[in-house]
């Protein structure tokens, strides 16, 4: 388990992360989600041991590690950090050669974990001739050596056309048995991945849960979409005004009602008691509009 | 043994890499070709085409190095680090069970052998050519050899001390460059020109003393004192108090090693500070 206990970061006058208390259980996926320069990279940073947070403390099983303790801690780490040029001239094959041995790990695993990838064929190429999706799945390799329980993905999407995304996300979903703590801009994509997200703005965690639970925390308005029946004779804009205590607004022959999750169920029995409509649609705010509402 | 391994793996990768830049076996080649061309011309202003004394050629390709091998050591050692940092190589590497010192000796160790390799890939050809053509005494070169390796080395140290200092890779070799000029042309004219404006009044101890200041100007007395076949002092050399060859020797060493302890200190500080680059 991964405890942050009031731990914030600073550079200068500027306040990347203001203090803040996280927990990540073992097994856990947990999706890191805000705009460019919300404290994403630098809550990443200070999680793997890259940067020392200016005040607070990260326990790693409930205790502070001390040099030795994080150099175990890292052999059961995998990171990806968020922009690497890897090693052009080098093969798939040796790069993570290279990178198994200052992990002190099996350097004969490595055929394995090239095939888990994708890899297998290219091995031998180098990587001055990848694409940025294979050159992703490189760097996920690296994260992978050793069989880490732990995982720290920054951006890993990033850059990748929609294609790529699917082929990354399927190969996420093949190392689900660990801790993963994956930051993105892009969280909607890759949101029924993980099991809670975090929602970042200036430094601050302005939202931590679930799915459905950020979705109660924000209350967001339900979008009810009414087409009124041929028949109806206008009075329905008029009628819809007095049940619902949100805006109506009539557009192309539709009308729009945006309703509160609070006000939703007393606003649909209401609504099955009016005349003149023909047909009703619902819609739930997706979790990108939760999440940029809330970012 | 854990750390020795991952010291040696991170020198082999650095290793590999230097020796793959051309810049590198350009100098080289360059450094191979001068010193033929020293030997063979050296003479020439005096109207003797040919391979002249040993003497005189030791000492030319003293003088050579004196002006070469920081250039090279600098040049090379300006995207140490600060490279790997803008590449995202250093984070990546770090967030493994590696130390900041860990990567920092190997980084440096495989630079000292990147160097070592293309110094004595141009010197050795040429010190085979001038024991069977002037009959250089072999030993007399390898001495050389060891003390111009000791020269790239204190200056490799100053670049690694440059680069972390630097913000990118084009300030840092900029910065290296300024530092090669002033060490091997600007200083000495600086100390000529003390000499010619107080003339006698600068006791011979002290301007000695000035001369261990600049590491370039440590390897010419180095030379002097211990190379036989140049041992006719050329230059501000002839104004210095002799010196100690142990003495200077430390000289050297504490050259290669204070900047190489300052800059790892100063990497390990901007590191936890998250000031690198």
């Amino acid at each position: 388990m991964i405890r942050l206990e009031g731990v914030s970061k600073r550079f200068g006058a500027i306040e990347a992360l203001k203090p803040l208390d996280l927990q990540i259980e073992d097994g856990e996926w947990l999706g890191v989600f805000g705009r460019n320069g919300c404290g994403k990279t630098s809550l990443l940073r200070i999680l793997v041991g890259l940067s020392r947070p200016s005040s607070g403390e990260v326990l790693i099983d409930g205790k502070v590690p001390g040099d030795e303790d994080w150099r175990r801690f890292r052999r059961s780490l995998g990171f990806m950090p968020e922009r690497i040029s890897m090693f052009e001239n080098l093969t798939a094959e040796k790069t993570l050669r290279y990178f198994a041995r200052l992990k002190g790990t099996d350097p004969g695993k490595i055929p394995v974990l090239l095939e888990r990838v994708g890899l297998a064929a290219a091995a031998k190429r180098r990587l001055a001739g990848y694409s940025k999706g294979m050159l992703q799945r490189v760097n996920l390799a690296q994260a992978l050596l050793g069989d880490p329980r732990i995982l720290v993905l920054d951006e890993p999407i990033e850059g990748l056309d929609s294609h790529g995304v699917g082929e990354f996300l399927d190969l996420l979903r093949e190392v689900k048995d660990r801790t993963v703590v994956f930051s993105s801009h892009r969280l909607p994509l890759v949101s029924r991945l993980v099991d809670r997200i975090c929602v970042l703005s200036d430094g601050s965690v302005k939202a931590l849960g679930t799915e459905d639970e950020l979705h109660r925390h924000l209350d967001l308005p339900v979008r009810v979409i009414i087409h009124p029946s041929p028949d109806s004779n206008g009075s329905l804009v008029e009628q819809l005004n007095e049940l619902a205590a949100a805006s109506v607004v009539s557009r192309n022959g539709r009308i729009v009602v945006n309703v509160s999750q609070r006000e939703k169920m007393r606003f649909l029995v209401g609504l099955e008691r009016l005349r003149g409509v023909h047909d009703v649609r619902i819609e739930e705010p997706s979790l990108e509009e939760v999440l940029l509402e809330t970012s | 043994m854990r750390r020795a391994d991952v010291v040696w793996t991170i020198a082999k990768k650095e290793l590999s890499d230097r020796l793959r830049n051309h810049w590198v076996w350009t100098v080289s080649v360059l450094v191979l070709v001068s010193s033929l061309a020293i030997a063979f011309l050296g003479s020439a202003p005096v109207g003797v085409v040919g391979v002249t004394g040993s003497g005189a050629v030791m000492a030319s390709i003293m003088n050579l190095s004196v002006y070469l091998v920081p250039l090279l050591a600098l040049v090379m050692g300006a995207g140490a680090i600060i490279d790997e940092k803008k590449r995202g190589v250093l984070d990546l590497i770090l967030s493994y069970p590696v130390s900041s010192g860990e990567y920092f000796l190997g980084t440096f160790v495989g630079y000292v052998f990147a160097l070592s390799i293309a110094l004595i890939a141009s010197f050795v050809p040429t010190g085979v050519v001038l024991h069977w053509t002037s009959g250089i005494d072999i030993r007399e070169y390898s001495l050389l050899l060891a003390l111009v390796l000791g020269l790239g080395v204190a200056f490799l140290a100053l670049s690694f001390l440059i680069s972390i200092l630097s913000r990118d890779h084009g300030r840092s070799v900029a910065s290296s460059v300024l530092v090669w000029i002033v060490a091997v042309f600007v200083f000495d004219l600086v100390l000529v020109g003390v000499l010619v404006a107080y003339p006698g009044e600068i006791p011979t101890s002290a301007f000695g003393a000035l001369l261990l200041l600049n590491p370039a100007d440590v390897f010419r007395l180095l030379c002097f004192s211990w190379v036989g076949s140049a041992a006719s002092p050329l230059g501000l050399a002839t104004v210095a108090a002799p010196f100690n060859v142990a003495a200077l020797t430390a000289v050297l060493t504490a050259w290669a090693v204070l900047p190489l302890l300052v800059s790892h200190r100063l990497f390990h500080r901007r590191l936890s500070m998250d000031k690198l680059v």
